[in-house]
């Protein structure tokens, strides 16, 4: 009986959820494929509340099975219950979208399987009601049969060594099979489930890449490991030639992502400053650019005989004005830790884009500066989506070895400890105001880097590109990727930053699904998809003494 | 010439005058205790000796070099090394970082390579222990962690602010057994302490604070006899 109770609570959580987002309007949004959407919502909801109870519970079967049937078997009859009033109100005629907006017939033509005429004609919805409710039952009892898996001893051994190398053969074919995905498409006249745009193609890219990380972590340095990652490399290097504009030009912004993400993860990642106000080294690195190099800018207008510079010689400039304003931002916050720190860096980050901004004279306000010239590289125009991705890798490729350099120095150790404990390493003998100000500096030159590129891919930019979200976006991809972890950038980025691109046709549920992620991330896995071994290590302390104190 | 001298200083948090003129001398070589009651100013002592705050007044001389002028990173490369209060390991390191970030102010591979099999040789306990997370070690071990890594830096005075603190007796024991043995092998040690049965038993000279001032200075041995420190610190009526 008290089991009947557990999974009729669960069960009302589940409908509470499903019918907030039925109000939302996601079925008017999504269409015939809204059923599909909300069995796997509720198949994940019952698992992830099955998930988590007792063990003595969790192991019996019985009662888990039905418990997830009950789950899903209210929310089903709550859903249908609300459509089947909505309908009926419909059918007399009465404008329900008045009280809640997305509640159009369409809408609940979405959930029963019938078109909008056939609502409001004669037409009854009970079948497809009753499909509903078959279908939420059967997603409830599916997601209660999962909690039977031994999904720790599975994820141990995913984060073990050993497991690793069980898994790694497949891991090793992995890239290569999305990649064979993503040439198939290229052939005339092949398609994959019926997608006429290259979207598909470009979520095999990411496929791709995902994979080769996955592969790349798995497989034990030798020879096997040399092998895999020149071919990996090879590939990378071609890709951009087979993708096309679009998918080049998507690209393009996840490399730029990812050089931040590299310069950023120094700042927060291994010295431990949390700094939301990033963007404003990203903007000053475009705008020293454009301004240097645009001949429409202020400097290039006002300098007799100075016609502005090429990329090239732009982008020195702009590394060390980056620098240069980290430093300056680090002169100030030198005695702020935690909470101050990020609200000071925070508002840095607004001024600098509302300084641009107001500066009108010199910095074009909002009109920006345009006709932003291209990098022109033995007198070629490297401008095109295809060759900023090139620069995108080559500028990455140079980031992650001065920082993995950066990491293993006696500065790197250095940022550590202070992350740690001030007091205890200054008491080390560690100068912590010289390594606070490297660092800032370090990631507000990288940052720098990446303004630059995205300054001559955008030819105009505008000061509405450096807002606050930036700074998010950044910090959110190496959370997810995984703090301190280089791979995880790479991923992180191609999660936040290169997926959302693919979903531009759900837009208005990019922000809301983003932060589910976040959430669900920080519960799930508080290390990050592809943590550092450091972080990991850390997270999970306990479970390591238990081990070690085994042995 | 002694090798640290303590020359009359004041020390001030805000408007409170927390040390009010304290000199003493630590001998090179020495085990030199610095007793005295919870608030006496024993901690402010060692963190104006370590540079973490400055007197307003008075001199610290290093072996003849005035030091009252160097932040207390740059006190390390002159070798005041302290072992901070409450132990102060980095927790998420394992025990051997820990170790190499104790030598981080050193440069001669060779003799940071010497050392570290000397506190091995020390702490066989650390030696057990060098691949696992500081944090998860007993309270003893990571005093023990604390005051290795601390050698690790080749001080010429070891600061230590209460080793005792919060330790099992048995503990303390072999903490200090470890002090004496360090001492012995040519370390000089100012040595702060609420435990002032044990740190007189193993001190050469001891100096008695009160309220931010040395009311007392004599020999350990002497101390030990005294009756106002008898009845104040050892329990004896």
């Amino acid at each position: 009986m008290n089991n009947l109770k557990e999974g009729f609570r669960y069960g009302l959580i589940s409908y509470g959820i499903i019918l907030y987002l039925n109000l939302l309007g996601i079925p008017l949004n999504f269409g015939d494929i809204v059923l599909t959407i909300f069995s796997l919502l509720i198949g994940l909801l019952s698992f992830a509340f099955l998930r988590k109870r007792p063990n003595h519970l969790r192991k019996n079967l019985r009662n888990t099975l039905v418990q997830g049937l009950i789950i899903g078997l209210v929310s089903g009859l709550g859903l249908s219950i609300v459509t089947y009033i909505f309908a009926s109100l419909q059918k007399d005629g009465i404008n329900v979208a008045q009280v809640f907006a997305q509640v159009k017939p369409e809408h609940t033509g979405a959930l029963t399987g019938l078109t909008k005429e056939e609502v409001l004609g004669d037409v009854s919805v009970l079948p497809g009601l009753l499909q509903l409710t078959l279908l939420f039952t059967f997603a409830g009892f599916i997601g209660s049969a999962l909690t039977q898996l031994p999904v720790e001893k599975l994820r141990k051994q995913f984060d073990s060594k050993s497991g690793l190398k069980t898994i790694s053969r497949a891991l090793f074919v992995l890239p290569f099979f999305f990649y064979g995905l993503f040439m198939l498409l290229k052939v005339e006249g092949v398609q994959i489930a019926g997608t006429e745009e290259n979207n598909l193609g470009m979520l095999f890219i990411f496929l791709f890449i995902g994979a080769a990380l996955f592969a790349l972590r798995a497989v034990e340095p030798g020879r096997q490991k040399s092998i895999l990652v020149i071919l990996l490399v090879v590939l990378m290097l071609l890709l951009p030639h087979f993708a096309d504009l679009k998918q080049n030009a998507i690209l393009g912004v996840v490399g730029i992502f990812i050089v931040m993400g590299i310069g950023l993860n120094i700042v927060v990642g291994y010295a431990g400053l949390l700094d939301l106000g990033y963007v404003a080294f990203f903007a000053v690195g475009a705008y020293a650019y454009a301004l240097l190099s645009s001949p429409e800018s202020y400097v290039v207008l006002n300098l007799p005989g100075f016609e502005g510079v090429n990329f090239w010689a732009g982008l020195p400039i702009a590394i060390i004005i980056g620098a240069f304003a980290g430093f300056l931002l680090g002169v100030p916050v030198l005695r702020m830790r935690g909470d101050y720190l990020a609200i000071v860096t925070l508002g840095f980050g607004e001024i600098a884009r509302l300084l641009v901004l107001n500066l009108r004279d010199y910095t074009g306000g909002p009109g920006g500066v345009i006709n932003i010239p291209a990098p022109i590289l033995f007198g070629m125009d490297l401008g095109n989506p295809r060759d900023i991705l090139y620069i995108a890798m080559a500028f990455g490729l140079i980031v992650t070895f001065f920082t993995v350099r950066l990491r293993d120095s006696r500065l790197g150790r250095a940022w550590i400890a202070m992350r740690e404990d001030e007091d205890v390493a200054q008491a080390m003998g560690i100068n912590l105001v010289a390594i606070k100000l490297l660092a800032f500096a370090s990631g507000a030159a990288i940052a720098g880097m990446a303004g630059a590129l995205y300054a001559t891919r955008q030819v105009n930019i505008f000061p509405d590109n450096f807002a606050l979200d930036v700074s998010i976006n950044v910090l959110s991809l190496i959370i997810i990727g995984g703090i301190g972890s280089l791979e995880g950038v790479v991923l992180g980025a191609i999660v936040l930053i290169g997926l959302p691109e693919i979903l531009r046709t759900v837009d208005e549920y990019r922000i809301v699904a983003f932060g589910a992620l976040l959430v669900t991330m920080m519960i799930v896995r508080p290390e990050g998809i592809l943590p550092s071994t450091r972080r990991k290590r850390t997270l999970h302390v306990h479970e390591d003494s238990e081990s070690t104190s085994t042995k | 010439m002694a090798l640290l001298e303590i020359n009359d200083i004041h020390t001030y948090y805000g408007n409170i005058h927390a040390l009010k003129g304290i000199s003493m001398t630590v001998e090179e070589g020495e085990i030199v205790t610095l007793i005295g009651a919870n608030g006496a100013g024993k901690t402010t002592t060692l963190r104006s000796i370590s540079g973490l705050i400055k007197p307003r007044r008075g001199k610290i001389v290093l072996d003849g070099e005035d030091i009252k002028k160097y932040a207390a990173q740059e006190l390390v490369y002159k070798g005041i090394v302290m072992v901070p209060e409450g132990r102060g390991i980095f927790s998420k390191m394992t025990v051997g970082e820990n170790l190499d970030m104790g030598a981080y102010s050193r440069k001669d591979k060779d003799g940071i390579l010497k050392d570290l099999g000397w506190v091995y040789e020390l702490f066989p306990r650390l030696k057990e222990r060098e691949k696992q997370i500081a944090g998860t070690l007993s309270g003893g071990e990571q005093q023990m962690l604390a005051t290795a890594r601390a050698l690790m830096a080749n001080p010429r005075v070891l600061l230590m602010d209460e080793p005792s603190m919060g330790l099992a007796p048995v503990l303390v024991e072999a903490i200090f057994d470890t002090i004496v043995q360090v001492n012995k092998e040519g370390t000089t040690i100012l040595l702060v302490e609420q435990n002032a049965t044990m740190a007189l038993s193993i001190a050469n000279r001891g100096y008695v604070l009160q309220t931010g001032e040395i009311v007392l200075s004599d020999t350990a041995v002497n101390l030990q006899k005294n009756e106002m420190v008898q009845k104040a610190y050892l329990g004896i009526e």
